[in-house]
């Protein structure tokens, strides 16, 4: 995902000299492309703080500005300079993280990208994006550019391909996959393990239909209505703690909305997990893996 | 010089005004910045009230937010906007905060949080750089946010990349919120620590317009950091080195005497 943002991101910046790209020494794609742009590619090397106030200069000067780090880096570590510099001005700088959820998973809990949509939530202005593959994280990019302004993209670093061929449109929820029964609103690469519970539910006669949300702010409030009216049951899941992400988005539309459904958020629970592992491993562990997923989903539409 | 003297004294009644309207503090951090602002938007900087945000302006940048009565009142008397803009100042329903917003025609940024300052004008110094363009960008920050690490991460990157075209001016007033800076962390020696992170650097009065110009007009190819020693509250005697202005709103008795001070 992350090579085919880059590549997206170099096409566009070739077209349009307002695009400017500062990373924090995390960047090792098509960097001597990106170095043949001159000022425009900087490596402010390990200062995000430093590196968030830089890009809104430049967006401030009329510049079109990316930066990209880690995604506990460029989100937590400036989070202030984000709200007072990036969303206090409207500026328009895209914060690009890479390793969303358990990418990291081996690398401890510094590594770990479970809390940031909460925070980046929070700020008024923010767009959050965190999309399911490669092409459509491109689509999503281009889009982006087009409409300008404070965004937030969470990338998975796997070069994981794409489970939808559908083309995305910000701030809609994307229907990949029909059913009545149950609705599971899904957020980034774990959309996979949601067509896997699909599949093992519709052995049991149960239809699942899946919603791929790689829009979380704003958030396709219309669609999570309607669900939660007609669906027996609702249910999100992210690699993502369940305060304040995708779970908590859908869960506010919802307590509000007047609907029935029965509704469960899978995420990562208030805690990190206490061992470390693979992103499928760290998955597994923490319960948002499609075989755990499917049996808890089973049992909450008895 | 003696026209900027005069202005500055207009511009200290009219922050005395509107703290005392607002009953709002920061009266001393912007009493000790009103020189240099004066001399930035009447003598150094190319700026135009009639078209505030024209291309190829100066840009300025208020990293000490909290002393915004000062640049309102100093863009106000340089007509950027009428001083019935800020009848309201800091008063319940205003728009306009203590604190420095992009609301008012030819204000840069919103700031109040230290320590921001130099990294977004090193951005528009960047900016500038990359489109070949040939002006210059002035921050002026207080003594007491030197503190934040992030002033320093941004001074790395300034001189990392010969943004020459930015300048940055301390208010070194000695005074953060009501104590000395040097007692709580010590930020000395300043004019040794920009030069060893690779900037030009000069200490120099803050309130002499003359030396301070003249440093000011000296560009090179480094940023250039200037450490205007200034004091806190300056003009009203009771209020100069006194922290407790940071933070104490002034009583019917303290304004008549403070703008009889200003006013003489």
């Amino acid at each position: 995902m992350r090579t085919a943002f880059v590549e997206t991101l170099y096409e566009e910046a070739l077209r349009d000299p307002r695009i400017f790209f500062i990373t924090s020494d995390f960047w090792h794609v098509k960097e001597e492309e990106f170095r043949a742009l001159g000022a425009r590619y900087q490596n402010g090397g390990m200062a995000e703080q430093n590196i968030i106030s830089l890009a809104v200069g430049a967006a401030l000067s009329g510049k079109k500005v990316f930066v990209y780090s880690i995604v506990p880096f460029i989100t937590l570590r400036c989070i202030e300079q984000v709200k007072v510099d990036v969303c206090s001005h409207e500026a328009d700088v895209t914060i690009v993280g890479g390793g969303a959820g358990f990418t990291y998973g081996t690398c401890g809990i510094t590594h770990l990208a479970i809390e940031d949509i909460a925070m980046m939530r929070s700020l008024p202005h923010m767009r959050i994006i965190s999309p399911s593959g490669s092409a459509e994280a491109s689509a999503l990019l281009r889009e982006t550019i087009r409409l300008g302004g404070p965004t937030y993209f969470r990338l998975n670093m796997r070069e994981d391909g794409d489970l939808t061929s559908m083309k995305p449109e910000v701030g809609k929820g994307m229907i990949v996959r029909e059913g009545v029964d149950v609705c599971i609103i899904a957020t980034g690469t774990i959309l996979a393990e949601a067509f896997g519970v699909a599949d093992m539910l519709a052995e049991k006669g149960i239809s699942v239909e899946v919603v791929n949300m790689h829009t979380i702010k704003p958030l396709d409030e219309g669609l999570v209505r309607e669900r939660v009216r007609s669906r027996r049951a609702v249910c999100t899941l992210e690699e993502h703690s369940i305060i304040g992400g995708l779970g908590g988005a859908v869960a506010e539309v919802f307590a509000e909305s007047g609907g029935t459904a029965r509704f469960r958020r899978f995420g990562i629970k208030d805690a990190w997990p206490t061992v470390v592992g693979s992103q499928k491993y760290l998955r597994t562990v923490t319960g948002i893996s499609q075989e755990y997923l499917a049996v808890a989903i089973e049992k909450l539409l008895q | 010089m003696e026209n900027l003297a005069a202005i500055a004294k207009q511009c200290r009644q009219k922050v005395l005004e509107m703290a005392y309207a607002a009953k709002d503090s920061h009266i001393g951090c912007a009493l000790s910045s009103v020189d240099v602002l004066v001399l930035l938007f009447f003598r150094v900087m190319n700026v135009n009230p009639e078209d505030p945000r024209f291309s190829e302006r100066d840009r300025f940048i208020l990293s000490k937010g909290h002393a915004a009565a000062a640049l309102y009142a100093v863009m106000s008397a340089r007509g950027f906007f009428p001083r019935e803009a800020l009848a309201t100042f800091a008063q319940n329903g205003s728009e306009l905060a203590s604190h420095v917003e992009r609301k008012l025609p030819g204000v840069e940024t919103n700031g109040g949080s230290g320590g921001h300052g130099l990294s977004i004008g090193a951005g528009m110094a960047l900016a500038a750089q990359a489109d070949g363009a040939n002006y210059r960008i002035f921050i002026l920050m207080g003594d007491g946010e030197l503190q934040e690490g992030s002033v320093w991460e941004a001074a790395m990157f300034a001189s990392s990349r010969n943004l020459s075209n930015l300048t940055l001016i301390v208010d070194r007033n000695g005074f953060q919120t009501w104590n000395k800076v040097d007692d709580i962390v010590a930020v000395e020696s300043l004019v040794e620590k920009f030069r060893a992170f690779g900037w030009d650097a000069d200490e120099v009065n803050g309130h002499d317009f003359e030396r301070l110009g003249s440093v000011i007009e000296r560009t090179g190819d480094r940023p250039h950091a200037i450490i205007a020693r200034t004091v806190k509250g300056k003009g009203v005697s009771f209020m100069e080195g006194d922290g407790v202005w940071h933070s104490k709103s002034m009583s019917d008795e303290h304004y008549h005497r403070a703008m009889k001070e200003v006013q003489s």
